[in-house]
């Protein structure tokens, strides 16, 4: 289950140091949808609620619903991940957080969730606990006005902070740019499994699994560790010693 | 009969690109290929979700999907109450308009390769003409190298006219 924040080693006041100016056109890109369209799967930036929700559907085959965990949702937008877990997995205990940049999206998920057992929201760019496990969906996809070079970066902190807030595994999905190709038109980033598979078998020694085929042009990761609760030797923060 | 069409309704050949664009064939049978979409993601949302079913009016999974766009919002909601009428229509077959669409797209998403499905408009002016049509040895989309699509047609015709004054028009 969660870890209480206050256990959690100082990881490092600079941790979105070299990343700041990113992190700000993430926010500014995503918090201008949710004002314009509001907290529905547009708001987010998907087409529709069923595209939205058959992502969830891959992410959430990282976990094991057959006994309680805690979930940190990254990029959790206005928190929409809740009505698919009411909906489809309304008997598992789950201890739930979900985190954003953006501020307007976090007072959209408070408000629409006020009084909710074991479901909070933190604004920011990593998790302050660790969970069982993470999920983030679509926050690798919009690349905003960054070079390759830096969203790739982003894209590797972000993996580290989920493996390293999370006690079992995470899970993260990715736009498709093809077998050997990519997909940089249109502030899209657009990747291929081996890269970020590779990545985290590498930097933290995990077991992977990539699902695709199920009709979006993308692709889900899993990553779980090896042994539960246990650093690897590369990442070494110390948080879930 | 049929959908009856304002001079102002100019979106609609939009709203049959939206259904179009997401019912159309894909540019790819390769899930890792970025041109994967089309009839195979909406496959995709029917087996997991079953977005079509039986009982469930086409206008509320197109809804759903969000094929009243979002570029404008009085037509968008024109479209749906357009849509939401379909039960009232006849088809080709014994069924009412509305259950036509559905049970075709059920049976259609259920195959290993289902066909790509085009919307479109038949005037409904001409007699014996304001029912929906399906039917699936079409070609509606003749330019594209393509195999056959599953084609719906809506009977259409302009608000202001009728089966009679169409017939005495010569249309």
């Amino acid at each position: 289950m969660a870890t209480d924040p206050a256990e959690l080693p100082v990881v490092g006041t600079d941790h979105d140091a070299g990343f700041g100016s990113v992190y700000s056109a993430v926010d500014a890109y995503y918090s201008k949808r949710i004002t314009e369209f509001g907290p529905i799967p547009l708001g987010v930036d998907w087409t529709c609620l069923p595209t939205q929700q058959m992502r969830f559907v891959q992410l959430l085959k990282l976990c094991d619903f057959g006994s309680p965990f805690s979930l940190n949702d990254l990029g959790c937008g206005y928190g929409a991940l809740i009505d698919y877990l009411d909906w489809r997995h309304d008997n598992a205990e789950i201890d739930y957080l979900g985190v954003d940049l953006s501020d307007t999206m976090i007072r959209a998920a408070r408000d629409l969730r006020q009084d909710r057992r074991k479901i909070s929201f933190e604004v920011g760019t990593r998790s302050p606990r660790v969970a069982d496990y993470s999920v983030a969906s679509g926050v690798f996809n919009i690349q905003v006005h960054e070079s390759r070079e830096v969203w790739e970066s982003l894209v590797a902190r972000t993996l580290e902070d989920l493996y390293g807030t999370s006690r079992l595994g995470f899970a993260v999905n990715f736009v498709t740019a093809g077998r050997g190709g990519t997909l940089d038109s249109h502030g899209l980033y657009g990747t291929d499994p081996p890269k970020w598979e590779d990545y985290c078998h590498s930097a933290f020694g995990a077991k992977t699994r990539v699902i695709d085929g199920y009709g979006l042009s993308e692709f889900t990761l899993l990553a779980w560790r090896r042994e539960p609760g246990t650093l690897s030797a590369r990442t070494g923060s110390g948080l879930l010693q | 009969m049929g959908i009856g069409v304002r001079a102002e309704d100019i979106y609609i050949p939009t709203f049959l690109d939206l259904f179009n664009l997401r019912f159309g064939h894909s540019l790819s049978r390769d899930p890792a290929s970025p041109n994967y979409g089309g009839i195979a993601e909406i496959a995709a949302l029917q087996r997991e979700f079953q977005i079509f079913r039986g009982g469930r009016p086409f206008v509320e999974t197109a809804r759903l999907l969000g094929l009243g766009g979002i570029a404008n919002d009085p037509a968008k909601n024109w479209w749906f109450e357009q849509l939401a009428k379909l039960p009232h229509f006849a088809s080709d077959t014994s069924e009412n308009g509305d259950e036509r669409i559905v049970n075709a797209l059920i049976a259609n998403l259920a195959r290993d390769q289902p066909l790509p499905c085009s919307m479109r408009a038949h005037d409904g002016r001409e007699m014996d003409a304001s029912r929906v049509i399906v039917s699936e040895n079409a070609t509606p989309l003749f330019f594209f190298d393509y195999r056959n699509y599953l084609t719906i047609s809506l009977p259409m015709r302009p608000s202001t006219g009728s089966a009679t004054q169409a017939g005495s028009s010569g249309h």
